[in-house]
C-alpha cells in the first residue's frame, strides 16, 4: 500500500493542499487517515482515482462521485463472488480492494459490508452465508497470522462469546482481534465458555485488559469468566464489543462499551488501556464479585436493570 | 484504348472555411473565468471547488451567475454557488439527479415543455446553437426565469445559465 503526504497528494492531483483539505471538508473525499504524528496519508490508488475521475469530469462533486463508484465497485465484486461461491474470485475482489485502501479500510468497507451484504440478501440460515462467513473468517485469520510481532506494551485477552463462525459478530470480532495486532497488541483470544486452565494460558500473558467480545452466550457465563480472569490475572479492566445493547457505562468500575464497528473499537480499547493505566481505581474494584463486572442486561428487552 | 474516362468522376472540393467561435472560459462552482489564459489545471484556481469549462463567449455566464451544466441524459453534472442559492440545494445533493427534479419549463410559454429536453440534448452533443427558453423551478409557481442553453465541455454537455 503506497500513502503519499498532503503535498505529494495535492501535486498528484495539481492543486494546492489547502484545495485538498477543502475537499475533504466539503465533500468527504479523499478521506486521508492519519499517520502517528496525525498528519494526513492518502492513499495512492483513491488520489489516482479522483485525478482520472477530474479528467473526465464536469464538477468536482461528479468526479468524487465517480472515484467513490470505482471504490464501491470491489464490494459489487466480492458479494458477487461470494454468492457465487467461488473462493478464488473472492480473493480477488479483497487484492483488487487492498490495491486502493489500506488493510483496515478494506477490511471496514468492503469486507465486513459485503458480508453484510450476502446476510442481508440470503439469510444467516443460507448457503451463501455459510460459505461467506466461513471465507471472511478465514480472511481475517490468515491476515493476522501475517501481521508483524508486537510492538507495544499492551496484551488483550478476548473473552469469545459468539457462537461460531456463522454468528454474524464473529467476523466483526476477527477483525477487531486483527486490528489490535496490527496496533502492535498481543491477542489471546480464549472461548468465554470455558474456565479451566486459564490461570496457565494468563501467566505468560500479563493481561492489559479483558474485552468479551460476541453476543451469543450469556451475561451470567461471560461474568462468570470475566471474573475468574481477575481471579487469575489481577484487577483488569473489563471492555464489551458486539455485546448487543448495553447503556454506555453502567457503574463506575463496571464494564466499558466499546463502540461496535471494528476500528473504532480497537481505537477506543488504546484509549482506554492508557486511561487505566493513568488511574487505575477509576475502572477496577477489587472487590467486584462476578454479577458485578457485567450490568445485567435484559435479554430480551434491552434494559439495563444495574 | 483506355477503358476509363477520360475526364475524373471526382473533384477535390475546397472546403467550406469555418468561422472559429471564440471560446470562454469559466469555472463550473463560481463562474469566474482562470487567472492564467492557458490553465495548467482543470481546478479551479480561484475557488478550487469547480472544473474549468468552456463555452462560446455569447453563453458563458457572468460572475456570480446561476447556471447548471447537464449531460445528454438530462442528469445534473454541476450547479454553480449562486444556483445553489436560488435553487436551495446543495450541489452534492443535485448531481445525478434529473432536472426536472429541479427546474421545468415554464408552462406560460406554449411548446416548452418538450423543447427543454430537445435544445439540451442538442446541446449537450453539441450540435445546438444558443438557445433561450423560460423555465421555473420545479414544484414553484409564479418564479420564472429565461434559460439561456449551449454547448459547454469537456466533456461535452449543455450549460443553462438562468437570468
Amino acid at each position: 500500500m503506497r500513502f503519499l503526504k498532503t503535498s505529494e497528494a495535492a501535486a498528484l492531483l495539481n492543486v494546492s493542499p489547502n484545495t485538498l483539505r477543502a475537499w475533504e471538508r466539503r465533500f468527504g473525499y479523499p478521506k486521508p487517515q492519519r499517520s502517528p504524528g496525525r498528519h494526513r496519508l492518502y492513499t495512492y490508488g483513491e488520489i489516482a482515482s479522483l485525478r482520472d475521475a477530474l479528467h473526465e469530469g464536469l464538477s468536482i462533486s461528479s468526479a468524487v462521485s465517480r472515484a467513490r463508484e470505482g471504490l464501491t465497485a470491489d464490494t459489487h465484486s466480492l458479494v458477487g463472488a461470494l454468492t457465487s461461491f467461488e473462493l478464488e474470485r473472492a480473493d480477488v475482489a479483497m487484492e483488487a480492494a487492498l490495491a486502493l485502501r489500506s488493510l483496515e479500510r478494506a477490511v471496514e468497507e468492503v469486507l465486513l459490508p459485503s458480508m453484510d451484504e450476502v446476510a442481508k440478501r440470503q439469510g444467516l440460515d443460507s448457503a451463501p452465508w455459510a460459505f461467506a462467513a466461513h471465507w471472511g473468517v478465514a480472511w481475517l485469520r490468515r491476515a493476522q497470522r501475517l501481521a508483524p510481532p508486537p510492538t507495544r506494551p499492551l496484551s488483550v485477552v478476548i473473552g469469545d462469546a459468539t457462537r461460531d463462525d456463522l454468528d454474524p459478530d464473529a467476523a466483526q470480532v476477527r477483525a477487531f482481534e486483527l486490528f489490535c495486532v496490527r496496533a502492535g497488541a498481543r491477542i489471546l483470544s480464549l472461548s468465554a465458555r470455558g474456565i479451566q486452565g486459564m490461570g496457565e494460558a494468563l501467566a505468560h500473558r500479563d493481561p492489559s485488559i479483558v474485552v468479551i467480545a460476541g453476543n451469543h452466550l450469556p451475561d451470567d457465563d461471560v461474568a462468570r469468566w470475566a471474573y475468574n480472569v481477575r481471579l487469575a490475572a489481577g484487577p483488569l479492566p473489563i471492555a464489551l464489543f458486539r455485546r448487543g445493547h448495553q447503556p454506555p457505562r453502567v457503574r463506575t468500575t463496571g464494564a466499558q462499551v466499546l463502540p461496535t464497528g471494528a476500528l473504532a473499537a480497537q481505537q477506543r480499547l488504546l484509549e482506554l488501556v492508557e486511561e487505566f493505566r493513568a488511574a487505575p481505581a477509576a475502572y477496577v474494584d477489587p472487590r467486584d464479585t462476578a454479577s458485578d463486572l457485567l450490568p445485567r442486561v435484559a435479554r430480551n428487552g434491552g434494559q439495563s436493570s444495574a | 484504348m483506355s477503358e476509363f474516362p477520360a475526364r475524373a468522376a471526382l473533384r477535390l472540393v475546397q472546403p467550406a472555411p469555418v468561422e472559429l467561435q471564440p471560446i470562454a472560459r469559466f469555472c463550473g462552482h463560481c463562474g469566474n473565468p482562470p487567472t492564467a489564459a492557458q490553465p495548467s489545471t482543470r481546478v479551479c484556481d480561484r475557488c478550487g471547488l469547480g472544473l474549468v469549462l468552456e463555452t462560446v463567449v455569447e453563453a458563458a455566464p457572468s460572475r456570480g451567475a446561476p447556471f447548471l451544466v447537464l449531460d445528454t441524459g438530462l442528469m445534473i453534472c454541476a450547479m454553480s454557488a449562486a444556483a445553489q442559492r436560488e435553487l436551495a440545494v446543495d450541489e452534492t445533493e443535485a448531481v445525478h439527479r434529473h432536472v426536472n427534479e429541479l427546474l421545468v419549463a415554464a408552462d406560460a410559454e406554449p411548446g416548452t415543455r418538450a423543447s427543454l429536453a430537445d435544445v439540451v440534448v442538442r446541446a449537450a452533443r453539441g450540435d445546438g446553437e444558443t438557445t433561450t427558453i423560460a423555465v421555473r423551478p420545479a414544484h414553484t409557481f409564479g418564479v420564472f426565469f429565461e434559460a439561456r442553453i449551449a454547448p459547454c465541455g469537456p466533456p461535452r454537455a449543455a450549460l443553462v445559465v438562468l437570468h
